[in-house]
């Protein structure tokens, strides 16, 4: 008796776009499997990993992931470089977390003077990033977009509280945009129409349906992340066909797993490996479930990815 | 085809007798109907019913015991492909594999690696659950006393045999026949010696092929001698492989009903480096292993398969719960404000997120209202002012303030009065309704 | 179909504050304009009340029914609370509806109650923590309760099964499964068993304009499945449009141009 393998056709597809210009551009998305499924359907193409730097020095990051960086992290365009020169990085996303008025507080005018430092130093696709405080973000995102217009950059992320603004902004920039609502299918939905009604083409989106680290509700993004890639794939739902973004290393390096000393915890084991290994098992996980692009921390955590799709794609 | 829980009461005796253990036939009908009884417990049934009744209510995936006592572990009965459909039932056991090569030293080492294995994480003992002695020796005397060797260390751990040979395959199985060890196992050339040491001992057969529509060809053989015990490996390489075996063999079992698959499947996840290891197993544990092959069980590694594994496996019906206590969020001193809320771990970590985001320290207590959002445990009576007092008067983590104001959610404001009445002393203020509204409320509270 | 009125809630600002103190006028003016829109029973849903439950159960019983001659739904988690509503209950006009019992122990007493006083009894079919996943679950609970009141005496034309509706923003799928439950709740007896749901919780958290049509289309499915009773608001013209329709549709009430207007 002849095995006959159980494959589904999907209708619907993942929205395929490029990210960044010139030689180094990358695309992300596309495809209409399952992740990962390429026995019944074309699959989308390799995720897309991006280091994580930020525009002030990482005071908040744990030892283990800010000494990576000790030697350039006080610059953000030589930390840029850094990531795409010696770690090999293909895209860079810049976290403008300075800008928070409980951090340092940054101008506007500051901010874009690191945008453009930054945009001169690496050739490869940079994401943009605001401090996550709903008001400073609207100014600092579209002053951000102006500043990097023409360089098909990803600007985020848009929320349901500001995401005017800043859609605003990236369509008359050009630029690609994140769509940031919390961990909820029906909320993610909505924003997303939220922004087609704004005249933004939906291959311009990524969707954000908000990361979680492995041990802190993964569950809720892994399955909220399943869900959005089968109402793209199955229901054919156009408003869930972007690809889905990660951002894992933001959610990861924070938590205890991650810092807690193996002297204080020995059943745990050691700590650096710890924390790498927290951070890739979380970014591997997520991309079973449909993550088409990660922002990471760990250079190690990102070459045990790299080397996990290897064997995936 | 399976039975409604109303079919299978109409075969059912309708004595209401109670001797199965429920109340009524129709409320064992319906366990019947959710697999989670079994026929067998009435006495009463007809040979027809019970033979109607034992097709319809077998499992796609069969249930099988790894291991012996308290430790063992179920594999197999999963009903659905992902995990919002409805709960994956029986989590993925971790093994470590070891070649019987290594020194007598090496073995009794590694093997206690494993019996030392046991974590706590959340209330849940955690652990590596079994150790595969794997037959590189040649030579079937050593590998039985490298088998023996190994269950003396790690004596809880379920035993696999992962060996090809069945002289050796039988020289380990007497020496640890009352661990109930699996066989791992037969394939082509070997299948009808190992179904025979697998029928002798009653032991479970995993059964190994190149693909598929290979293993299909054995596990059908090997039922048909009389195994109904088996592990499916297909051979599966690579982390793609591993993602497109299982997801057609669980796709092919619950969906298409094919008896060939409906068996647990083990995946060899062991890789040179330790931390690709880690993500294939990631990849495995996510996408329907029963059981996965690991070549290193550092404790790091441990800690995060361990947490994946359980995070996969959480009910996504029931809410997931953060234990009842007062977490302190960015180091608070003694004046920093105090709020409630209920252990439902969603409300948890939105709510420390957003304190979290408004860099104010803050304590912030947590009551047990099994797991409920706010406005839920209210009106279930689980997050009332009686409990809430009873709570705050109970709890010694209060120690540590030096004040006595609680901010209550904004969603139960209608609180407010009858816990000032029941907390003597206490100043009750009302919060924000929603979670997103605490930035501005802690700072404006602090300023 | 029973439609069993949902306004008189202590969710409700206005209705909060009339029981607090026990203002008798903003009470009887919802319950009796709900009894004309067609409810046949008032629901009265005073919250735990864990503080003299008691005595704001039986005032709200005696204020309602001085204006209304219809029975009462006691809809409380506190049990000496629907005790002392019982006691005071005029049940000239149908017994009293208990809301309600489940799976989860503390609950049990209300089908004792159920048993002593001979009055209808709501058996939500949840257990401890979590709730059910799909129709079969739920029959399975639903069993568990039947067969607790048989133990206790409550004859089963006594119990409305309760499902547990479900918000559709949040839990999307389990609509279909409500749905699909109502009708293999019937099979669990015979004659079939009784069932009720709280309509309105299917669009919880959804836009105002959105309600009356997710509650009216979904009232529809329901009775199609075979509903006996829903907690809704009779108020909600599209609620008893789907409702009479419905009704016309399954060749259950006689069709005359004006239905609507009966």
């Amino acid at each position: 008796m002849a095995y006959v393998i159980p494959k589904e056709n999907f209708s619907g597809k993942v929205l395929e776009m490029t990210l960044g210009a010139g030689d180094k551009a990358a695309v992300v998305g596309g495809g209409s499997a399952l992740p990962f499924h390429s026995f019944e359907g074309e699959g989308s193409t390799r995720p897309l990993i991006a280091l994580e730097i930020q525009d002030v020095p990482p005071s908040d990051w744990p030892d283990e992931v800010k000494k990576q960086y000790s030697s350039v992290s006080d610059d953000p365009a030589g930390w840029a470089k850094y990531c795409q020169n010696d770690l090999g990085a293909k895209a860079v996303a810049l976290r403008l977390v300075g800008t928070h008025p409980d951090r340092e507080n940054r101008s506007v005018e500051d901010a874009v003077g690191t945008v453009k430092a930054v945009l001169d130093a690496v050739d490869v696709p940079l994401i943009i990033l605001g401090s996550n405080h709903v008001e400073k973000d609207s100014q600092v995102l579209v002053a951000a977009a102006e500043a990097a217009s023409g360089k098909n950059c990803v600007i985020g992320k848009a929320q349901e509280a500001n995401y005017k603004t800043i859609v605003a902004a990236a369509l008359a920039n050009n630029h690609k945009l994140i769509a940031m609502s919390e961990l909820d299918i029906n909320l993610a939905k909505q924003l997303n129409i939220l922004i087609g009604q704004m005249g933004f083409s939906s291959d311009r989106v990524l969707t954000d349906p908000m990361c979680s680290a492995l041990g802190y509700g993964l569950e809720y993004t892994y399955s909220v992340m399943e869900r959005i890639r089968l109402a793209a794939l199955a229901q054919n739902d156009t408003t869930m066909q972007p690809p889905i973004v990660g951002d894992v290393g933001m959610y990861v390096w924070k938590i205890k797993e991650v810092m807690a000393p193996e002297t204080d915890l020995p059943e745990w084991g050691a700590i650096e490996e710890r924390g790498i290994a927290w951070e890739s098992i979380t970014a591997t996980s997520l991309m079973v479930a449909g993550v088409n692009l990660l922002i990471m921390r760990h250079p190690k955590a990102v070459e045990g990815v790299n080397k996990t799709l290897d064997e995936l794609t | 085809m399976a039975l409604t829980g109303v079919q299978i009461f109409k075969l059912l005796p309708k004595t209401n007798c109670k001797k199965c253990g429920f109340p009524t036939c129709l409320a064992f009908a319906m366990k019947l109907a959710q697999r989670q009884a079994e026929i067998s417990a009435c006495p009463d049934v007809s040979e027809e019913a019970k033979a109607t009744l034992g097709d319809a209510s077998a499992p796609p995936v069969r249930g099988i015991m790894l291991g012996t006592g308290d430790k063992s572990v179920k594999m197999g009965e999963e009903n659905v492909m992902f995990r919002h459909e409805k709960k994956f039932v029986n989590p993925c056991a971790i093994a470590l594999n070891l070649s019987d090569t290594l020194s007598d030293d090496d073995l009794a080492a590694r093997a206690v690696e494993v019996a030392a294995s046991e974590i706590d994480r959340v209330g849940q003992k955690l652990r590596v659950d079994a150790v595969s002695v794997e037959f590189a020796s040649g030579d079937a005397g050593k590998y039985a006393d490298a088998v023996k060797l190994v269950a003396d260390k790690a004596p809880e751990a379920a035993i696999i045999l992962n060996c090809t040979d069945p002289q050796a395959v039988e020289a380990a199985v007497k020496v640890v026949a009352a661990r109930k060890p699996m066989i791992y196992g037969a394939d082509e050339g070997n299948l009808d010696a190992m179904v025979a040491l697998a029928k002798e001992h009653k032991l479970i057969l995993g059964v190994s092929a190149d693909g598929i529509e290979a293993v299909m060809d054995l596990t059908r053989k090997a039922k048909e001698a009389g195994v109904d015990d088996i592990v499916i490996d297909t051979g599966a390489k690579t982390a793609k492989d591993i993602i497109e075996h299982n997801t057609q063999i669980r796709r092919s079992a619950i969906k298409k009903g094919v008896k060939e698959l409906g068996y647990p499947v083990i995946n060899n996840c062991m890789r040179d480096d330790t931390m690709v290891e880690a993500n294939v197993a990631a990849v495995a544990i996510a996408k329907y292993a029963s059981i996965i092959l690991l070549n290193h069980i550092e404790r790091w590694k441990n800690l995060a398969l361990f947490t994946l594994r359980q995070n996969i496996y959480t009910d996504p019906q029931v809410p997931m719960q953060v234990p009842q206590k007062v977490y302190e969020i960015s180091d608070p001193a003694a004046d920093a404000p105090l709020l409630i809320t209920t252990n439902f771990s969603l409300t948890y970590f939105i709510v420390a997120g957003e304190v979290e985001n408004s860099k104010v320290p803050t304590r912030l207590a947590v009551m047990d209202c099994e797991g409920l959002s706010v406005l839920t445990a209210w009106a279930a009576g689980k997050f009332t002012a009686n409990k809430i007092a009873q709570f705050i008067n109970e709890t010694e983590d209060f120690n540590a303030v030096s004040h006595k104001e609680l901010v209550i959610p904004g969603q139960v404001a209608i609180l407010s009065g009858a816990l000032e009445d029941k907390l003597p002393g206490w100043k009750i203020t009302v919060g924000p309704r929603e979670a997103n509204g605490l930035p501005a409320f802690l700072k404006n509270k602090t300023a | 179909m029973l439609i069993i009125g949902e306004k008189l809630s202590i969710i409700a600002k206005r209705v909060r504050e009339a029981m607090m103190n026990r203002d008798k006028n903003p009470i009887q003016e919802i319950a009796e304009s709900q009894w004309k829109a067609g409810a046949g029973m008032i629901d009265a849903n005073i919250g735990p009340a864990e503080d003299n439950g008691e005595g704001l159960m039986e005032w709200m019983i005696t204020t309602i029914q001085e204006k209304v001659p219809a029975p009462v739904c006691l809809d409380t988690t506190n049990i000496s609370a629907l005790e002392a509503g019982l006691k005071v209950h005029n049940n000239e006009w149908g017994a009293p509806l208990l809301n309600s019992t489940s799976n989860d122990p503390e609950r049990f007493p209300v089908l004792e109650l159920a048993a002593k006083y001979n009055c209808q009894v709501i058996g939500l079919t949840v257990g401890k923590g979590g709730l059910p996943a799909d129709a079969e679950e739920r029959a399975g609970i639903a069993a568990e309760i039947m067969a607790r009141g048989m133990e206790y005496g409550v004859p089963m034309e006594n119990i409305f099964l309760d499902p547990l509706v479900l918000q559709i923003a949040t839990t999307q799928d389990q609509a279909i499964k409500v749905i699909e439950t109502i009708k293999m709740f019937q099979d669990l007896n015979d004659p079939p068993m009784k069932t009720v749901v709280g309509l309105s919780n299917i669009s919880n958290g959804c836009p105002k304009h959105i309600r009356p049509i997710l509650n009216s289309y979904f009232l529809s499915f329901l009775i199609y499945a075979g509903l006996s009773a829903a907690i809704a608001d009779p108020l909600e013209k599209e609620v008893m449009t789907a409702m009479k329709t419905t009704d016309i549709i399954m060749n259950k009430t006689l069709y005359a141009h004006s239905y609507l207007e009966m």
